[in-house]
């Protein structure tokens, strides 16, 4: 390698190090560790007794058995499908809707209206989950069948999240949708910011109205970004479990209708009265390398390395 | 010229390997004479061995005298404890009883001029599932409370992990003190065999029944208990006067019930129907399909009857399931001891709590009536049992050379803790069963009661303070007479089987009897659904028996 090279690598590296050293630390570490653990009997967090003993595949193989006979094992997947389409479609479009949305109306209105969709975001979860635990409750204590018995539109209170399967899966996406919707809004709001004015006000002079400017300038701008936010809402939603468990454990949906493969994963190696980590790192590896592929598909189907092509012309 | 280098250097290197060798001798030889002379010198000084063991002896003040001077003498003036524990508001004896422990040690160490004094800190959280698996997670990482009050279900697992102390060889000592507790607690507080924790408290799950609304349909209470203890009243006339009570008007439900899980309080059904849940033989666990299936049929039928709430499981217990039962609108339910001054704390009672005059106009009590005519009243107990941290004092200094002494003082404080007034105390003020004879006496005692309600007991001032408030609404003498007439139930008691794998099946019974109860299942789909989950998971499957089958031509109500 000639000095040229050499000196490029050290300067590289210098720049560099800080971020190898996370990625080292907080994903290669821990992706490397969940695998080894996955092939050990550890539960009860006994690392001393379990952690050197080696099972070789028979965690993933109780897995796959469980998956195999579990009778609710179709619900989970049944439930993991839809809510992933629907909260995506929704995190998305939403966020998506929102940047365009403020993006046309006054800047100080427009904080506060974006400000407004944060709050589910900024609240804690547990705190989040209760609004809405005690809004969609199935009796009459519930929020909302209070307000409509008072209305008289029902005369006996609604179950809601225990109407399968949809009331169920109704509640779980409306409450991780609007957690989500935020997400993208900032990210198309940032990437509204950075286009040029006089585009749009050269399409304005043209004659074009404020959704033939959204649809044939402002979106094709932001390719990138959808397909970022799209890719990352679709591994968030793949892993995420917090609310859900919440609103599982609270009674509030269905427990079979409102489980997603990340809560069945938790709930297998963790909720059932035992802690066993040799089964939910197994469980872990599989949700991961679903998720690989999931997001390796995400990005061909997009044309993700057609959009990364490197600029023609010198710089 | 090519080769002198390297032998010059290995004839330095030689010379300094025996001028080391040298130094490394001369050093060595002195350091032996220095020894001998320590040795040969010690009757000569004043230079004595500091002791890092003790021997328990039964006599309590002579041995924890011993362990004071121990640790006096190896330089410690304090040693630092915690405690966790968790409960309903009114237990929280369960950690100040250890706190109360250390303080009257630190009296015996203070009355004998001993300087070592003990402090304890206190962690106390209202679910007890949340607390294991808390502990079960910081243990390891030497995190944990080095007292832990918690279910006997789970000695078992803390026990196989090496997490909590065998204390069997330190209680032979103390045999006196053993053979006070109740002989089924102390065998709670066992696996294989070995002794791992002291029995802190028990209860029974009495059977509430509403005394106004039964008079309105011409049931008697009173002679109701004896009834049901002889298995003349059984579910089936639970059901035909639930149904009346409905009917009737006199009530919106017949029962009520506790939500989200089924242990411990519907693991009763089983027993009631003469089920089994353990095989002593084997060692597994039992789904016992029979007993199990008419219980999901009880309480299916109830639902599709109208009373029993179909969504029970996912009631609320503030907003629903007390204030349903305090203000009348049923006529039966499943509850436990603690409900009795819980009601009397907790304002259930449009905006109010329960005065105990009221709580014992408004509700009688019976044993857990027997599923069928030729079976068996039951009540459940889930006993709560001290344990100790096997890295108990871990935090203090010298760990290592006198951990033996740091165990057998944490094992001395449990014995202390669990002296009869502090067990009588914790039993009158949270409506629990005392767990020794003694402290089943004490709370008989008018005397004691009038002093522990002007709070003139021995106890530590941040305890009295602590329980001040509870002390005020809950000592009476209708809540001793409650736990007095209550504690013939224990004779009835079951305990719900203590095995690694018990919690993963009482999950799925959970989810069983929710799916029942909703009508999303049949009794019988209920069945299934349980025997395909346990066999859906091959380590629990391999745990448990799945024995009889569905009865086929039995009815319910009889």
């Amino acid at each position: 390698m000639n000095r040229m090279g050499r000196e490029k690598i050290k300067d590289l590296s210098f720049f560099l190090f800080p971020m190898i050293l996370m990625i080292l630390f907080f994903y290669i570490i821990p992706l490397v560790m969940t695998v080894y653990t996955s092939f050990t009997p550890l539960r009860n967090w006994n690392v001393e007794r379990y952690l050197f003993e080696f099972v070789g595949l028979y965690n993933y193989e109780r897995l796959l058995y469980m998956f195999q006979h579990d009778p609710t094992f179709k619900a989970v997947i049944l439930t993991t499908v839809v809510f992933l389409g629907i909260t995506l479609v929704i995190n998305v479009l939403g966020g998506l809707v929102l940047a365009l949305a403020t993006f046309f109306i006054n800047e100080r209105i427009a904080s506060g209206f974006r400000l407004l969709w944060l709050l589910p975001r900024m609240s804690p979860i547990a705190v989040y989950s209760l609004v809405w635990y005690y809004f969609f409750h199935g009796s009459e204590i519930g929020t909302l069948n209070s307000i409509l018995m008072k209305l008289g539109v029902i005369s006996q209170p609604i179950p809601w999240g225990q109407i399968i399967p949809w009331g169920a899966w109704s509640i779980l996406i409306f409450v991780n949708g609007l957690v989500g919707v935020s997400f993208g809004m900032i990210v198309f709001t940032s990437a509204l910011n950075q286009i040029p004015r006089e585009l749009i006000i050269a399409a304005r002079v043209d004659g074009a109205s404020t959704w033939d400017i959204s649809r044939k300038i402002l979106i094709p701008l932001m390719r990138w970004h959808i397909l970022y936010v799209l890719t990352w809402q679709f591994l968030s939603l793949l892993t995420t479990f917090h609310h859900i468990f919440l609103l599982v454990q609270w009674n509030l949906i269905n427990r079979d209708y409102g489980t997603t493969l990340a809560l069945y994963v938790f709930n297998t190696a963790f909720g059932r009265g035992e802690q066993d980590q040799g089964l939910a790192a197994a469980a872990a590896v599989i949700l991961s390398i679903v998720g690989i592929i999931g997001g390796y598909l995400t990005l061909k189907l997009l044309k993700f390395e057609k959009m990364m092509k490197k600029p023609r012309g010198d710089f | 010229m090519g080769y002198k280098v390297p032998i010059l250097r290995i004839a330095i290197w030689r010379g300094r390997m025996k001028a080391l060798k040298g130094i490394v001798l001369i050093v060595t030889l002195l350091l032996g004479v220095l020894a001998c002379g320590c040795i040969g010198g010690e009757k000569g000084t004043s230079q004595t061995q500091v002791s890092s063991e003790v021997q328990l002896t039964g006599n309590f003040t002579r041995d924890v005298v011993a362990i004071g001077r121990v640790l006096e003498e190896n330089g410690i003036r304090e040693v630092k404890f915690s405690v966790w524990g968790a409960g309903d508001p009114n237990s929280v004896m369960r950690v100040y009883g250890i706190v109360e422990a250390g303080r009257r040690i630190n009296r015996i160490w203070e009355e004998k001029g001993i300087n070592v004094r003990i402090t304890t800190d206190v962690y106390y959280v209202s679910s007890f599932q949340n607390a294991y698996q808390e502990y079960l997670s910081k243990q390891p990482l030497g995190q944990a409370g080095d007292f832990f009050v918690n279910s006997y279900t789970y000695l078992p697992t803390l026990a196989e992990e090496g997490y909590i102390l065998d204390i069997t060889d330190y209680a032979q000592a103390y045999n006196n003190v053993i053979e006070d507790f109740y002989p089924s607690l102390l065998e709670a507080s066992k696996y294989r065999g070995r002794l791992y924790g002291l029995p802190q408290d028990t209860e029974a799950r009495p059977f509430y029944v509403r005394r106004d609304v039964a008079r309105k349909i011409g049931l008697d209470v009173d002679t109701l208990p004896e009834k049901v203890k002889k298995g003349d009243f059984t579910w089936s006339d639970v059901y035909h006067w639930s149904k009346k009570a409905k009917e009737s008007g006199a009530t919106q439900w017949g029962l009520i019930h506790r939500k989200g899980s089924a242990h411990p309080d519907l693991i009763q059904f089983i027993y009631a129907f003469d089920g089994k849940l353990y095989n002593p033989q084997t060692g597994k666990l039992v789904v016992d399909v029979p007993a199990i299936y008419k219980w999901l049929y009880v309480e299916w039928k109830f639902a599709r009857d109208g009373l029993l709430p179909k969504d029970i499981m996912s009631w609320d217990w503030a907003k629903q399931i007390h204030p349903t039962v305090v203000e009348g609108k049923t006529l039966f339910t499943i509850g436990g001891t603690w409900y009795w001054t819980e009601w009397q704390t907790k304002k259930y009672y449009r905006g109010r709590s329960l005065k105990p005059e009221e709580v014992k106009e408004w509700f009688g009590y019976t044993l857990f009536p027997a599923g069928e005519r030729d079976k068996e009243p039951v009540t459940l107990s889930q006993p709560f049992i001290w344990m100790i941290n096997s890295k108990a004092g871990e935090k203090n200094p010298k760990y290592q050379e006198l951990k033996d002494v740091y165990h057998k003082l944490a094992f001395l404080m449990v014995v202390k803790a669990s002296d009869p007034d502090i067990n009588a105390i914790h039993s009158v003020i949270s409506a629990h069963l005392p767990v020794r004879k003694e402290a089943t006496k004490l709370i008989k005692d008018e005397k004691w009661l009038n002093d522990l309600k002007n709070l003139k007991v021995d106890l530590d001032e941040r305890v009295k303070e602590s329980i001040k408030d509870i002390v005020q609404v809950t000592v009476n003498p209708i809540n001793a007479q409650f736990l007095a007439d209550v504690s013939y139930m224990l004779e009835y008691t079951h305990l719900a089987p203590a095995h690694p794998k018990y919690p993963a099946l009482a999950d799925i019974f959970t989810e069983a009897v929710d799916k029942v109860l909703r009508g999303d299942m049949t009794p019988e789909e209920g069945v299934n659904y349980i025997v395909q989950k346990v066999k859906a998971d091959p380590e629990l499957a391999r745990n448990v028996e799945i024995v009889g089958e569905v009865p086929k031509d039995w009815k319910f109500p009889e």
